[in-house]
């Protein structure tokens, strides 16, 4: 093994500008997929900080309450057992909170705009105001930003008071200190509203962030006409989000065996199931529990989009460099003839013939490939440490950031590389073959 | 079957044995009898020169002792085992263990070293501590005189000492009969002569049978047997004081 690694390492050494030229093809292919993934991956987290920050917890206890058959709140009534409940059987539970859910129109003096609402209890939400920074007056304010006052995020402990996102202050044409009107529909049908002084303003988290806003519970309360023990939903923060389905599953049957009426799950978020409940011919509370996933499942084809584009565009250019591969080592086979008649007449058997000519490959794969996929992730913790600002609002929705977010994860570093060593080598598999399957008298003839 | 061992191989009588060995190449519509109905026999230790013109056949004749090709009629026995009976496989085998080539163009590896060369068909074999094959490589290369070239690459070394290194990878295996196709045939005169008479001194005090090819007189005139190959027949074959 050691002689044919020695060959192989000195053959390729010798190849010059081919292997040179293959080995960048293949660098320059890892480096793009790695990027496409640490981009993926950006986009995953940065989504994931999104939902887990603005609208769910790792797992969620919400649920639907029917005052008639025809009607549909997100509501669930009696929050405080639910959170003992959830909080007595959840293995890991980090933080647990509750936040009302409402949808309204937002009306300022020059436009309006429909927002998701969420009431919130300052003293529950520091994790809240540690994920979201305040936006710079001089990115939404239209006259002068010195004179624009101070975001004031705990202010949300005062009753009438609401916090924008800066794209939706922008859209509004509002600041801090400004009022806006909420307007809604009562779970009795009647028209609603509520003024509201805006006390902060924060940078945008992305798609989600154009249409949530954080106002007091008591404002959602008043707004809707709610009892003090309702709420949204109970969220429920982990110590780690992968066990999320299992703590949803055990929460189910606790919740189920406590005497409640629990939905089956629907891997949607609560707003895009209210049509499907109205429908159904039931009055009073049913539960409905999901996980971060779930509520943000509308928002996953952005994955899906970049993981395909990355995959297709890197299988596109794995298949071109697979056939320059075989190509190459073809024209290194024809070239050694004589060099494989040599070592079949010395004794070599052909296994040994085959496995010089992958191991010659591979090795050039493993070389290009990890070099290629150490410069690119390199790159992409660069980006992401200078924080490369997305100039165009579809960019920051598409990515869930107001900037570049790039995340290497060391399994993608380790599988790119593995990929396109495992590629190479399949590619030289029948040049190799063909190598080995020369008769050495051919193969010495060549020489002669 | 391991070649290497060659069960049921007598222990004494010729270690090749040729039997109305024909061999016919196709080229193009027409075959081309390259050997016809040769019967040959070499006994161990033997040092033997095949000569004739070119296309006489010697080369072929070399090919089928040396396992790299079949005949196409007739039999070819090494150690009393017919090559045609065995696998490819074991053809392998049979050439790791028993055969050693010295070619007319050397044929190194061109990315190994003086050392690395002599040592491949003994990495191939296995069954060695990396000791002592290291010390038999160091021996081998020491016999062929080519120390100080231990780590030069076949291109920095001159013809002449590319088939030393050629004889020393040959024989480092301890190999029961080594072919030579014109072993002097890209070498001068002097160089030429000083490889034969290494070959010989090998042979003289190994017992190695040498088979070489040549049709260079002055090399003839050191085998012990010349078999003088025409047209793919033998022509003449006798000791090398009578054709003298």
């Amino acid at each position: 093994m050691r002689m044919l690694l020695l060959v192989a390492w000195r053959n390729l050494r010798q190849g010059g500008r081919r292997t040179l030229l293959l080995g960048l093809a293949l660098a320059m292919v890892t480096g793009l997929l790695v990027f496409l993934l640490a981009l993926s991956r950006g986009v995953n987290v940065s989504m994931t900080r999104a939902a887990t920050t603005l609208s769910s917890g790792h797992v969620n206890v919400a649920g639907f309450y029917k005052a008639t058959p025809d009607d549909v709140a997100p509501l669930i009534q009696g929050v405080d057992a639910l959170r003992r409940i959830a909080t007595e059987n959840t293995e890991g539970l980090v933080r647990v909170l509750d936040r009302h859910r409402g949808w309204c129109k937002v009306i300022s003096e020059t436009s309006s705009m429909w927002v998701g609402l969420h009431g919130i209890e300052v003293s529950e939400e520091d994790a809240l105001f540690e994920q979201l920074t305040m936006a710079a007056p001089a990115t939404y304010v239209k006259g002068d930003p010195a004179k624009a006052r101070p975001s004031e995020p705990r202010r949300l402990s005062e009753p009438g008071t609401i916090m924008l996102f800066r794209s939706q202050a922008d859209r509004l044409g509002v600041q801090v200190g400004d009022q806006v009107t909420l307007r809604t529909e009562t779970l009795r049908g009647q028209s609603n509203t509520a003024d509201l002084t805006v006390v902060a303003v924060a940078d945008d988290l992305g798609l989600m962030s154009t249409w949530a806003a954080f106002v007091p519970k008591d404002a959602v309360r008043s707004l809707y006409g709610l009892k003090a023990d309702t709420s949204g939903a109970v969220y429920l923060y982990l110590d780690d989000i992968d066990r999320a389905p299992a703590v949803m599953a055990h929460l189910r049957e606790v919740l189920t065996e406590a005497g409640y009426t629990v939905m089956d799950h629907d891997p949607q978020p609560f707003f895009m199931k209210f049509e499907t409940v109205m429908g159904q011919d039931w009055t009073g509370q049913k539960l409905d529990l999901t996980i971060w996933r779930d509520e943000v499942s509308f928002l996953t084809w952005v994955l899906t989009a970049i993981d395909s584009v990355s995959f297709l565009l890197t299988g596109i250019l794995a298949v071109l460099i697979a056939i320059g591969i075989m190509n190459a080592l073809y024209i290194a086979v024809r070239e050694r003839t004589g060099e494989v008649g040599t070592l079949r007449a010395i004794g070599m058997g052909r296994r040994r013939v085959l496995a010089l000519f992958v191991i010659e490959a591979m090795l050039l794969g493993l070389v290009a490939t990890s070099i290629g996929a150490a410069l690119s992730a390199t790159v992409a913790l660069i980006i992401d440490a200078v924080g490369v600002p997305l100039p165009w609002t579809a960019a920051r929705a598409i990515f869930m950031n107001d900037h570049l977010s790039l995340v290497v994860a060391p399994a993608h570093l380790i599988g790119a590389v593995a990929a396109f060593t495992i590629i190479t080598g399949f590619s030289a598999f029948w040049p190799a073959l063909r190598a080995a399957r020369l008769p050495p008298i051919t193969a010495i003839h060549q020489t002669e | 079957m391991s070649a290497s061992t060659a069960p049921g191989a007598p222990a004494s009588g010729p270690i090749v044995e040729l039997s109305a060995v024909t061999k016919d190449y196709p080229l193009g519509k027409l075959t081309v009898q390259a050997l016809r109905g040769v019967d040959l026999r070499i006994e161990r230790g033997e040092f033997i020169a095949i000569a004739g013109p070119s296309g006489s056949g010697k080369t072929t004749l070399l090919n089928l002792v040396g396992c790299v090709d079949v005949p196409t009629a007739g039999a070819v026995r090494i150690e009393g085992q017919s090559t045609s009976e065995l696998s490819e496989k074991q053809l392998t085998t049979l050439r790791l263990h028993k055969l050693g080539f010295i070619f007319q163009s050397f044929n190194l590896v061109g990315v190994l070293d003086v050392f690395q060369n002599v040592e491949l068909p003994l990495l191939l074999q296995g069954g060695l501590t990396s000791a002592d094959r290291k010390r038999r490589v160091a021996e081998m290369v020491d016999k062929v005189g080519l120390t100080p070239q231990t780590r030069q690459r076949p291109n920095e070394l001159s013809g002449g000492q590319r088939q030393r290194v050629a004889i020393a990878r040959a024989l480092v295996t301890r190999p029961a009969i080594v072919m030579a196709d014109e072993p002097t045939a890209n070498l001068d005169s002097g160089t030429g002569g000083a490889i034969i008479e290494l070959m010989k001194d090998i042979n003289r005090t190994d017992h190695t049978t040498f088979i070489f090819s040549t049709h260079d007189a002055n090399v003839m005139g050191h085998a012990r047997r010349l078999v003088e190959l025409v047209d793919g027949r033998i022509a003449a074959d006798h000791p090398v004081s009578e054709a003298a």
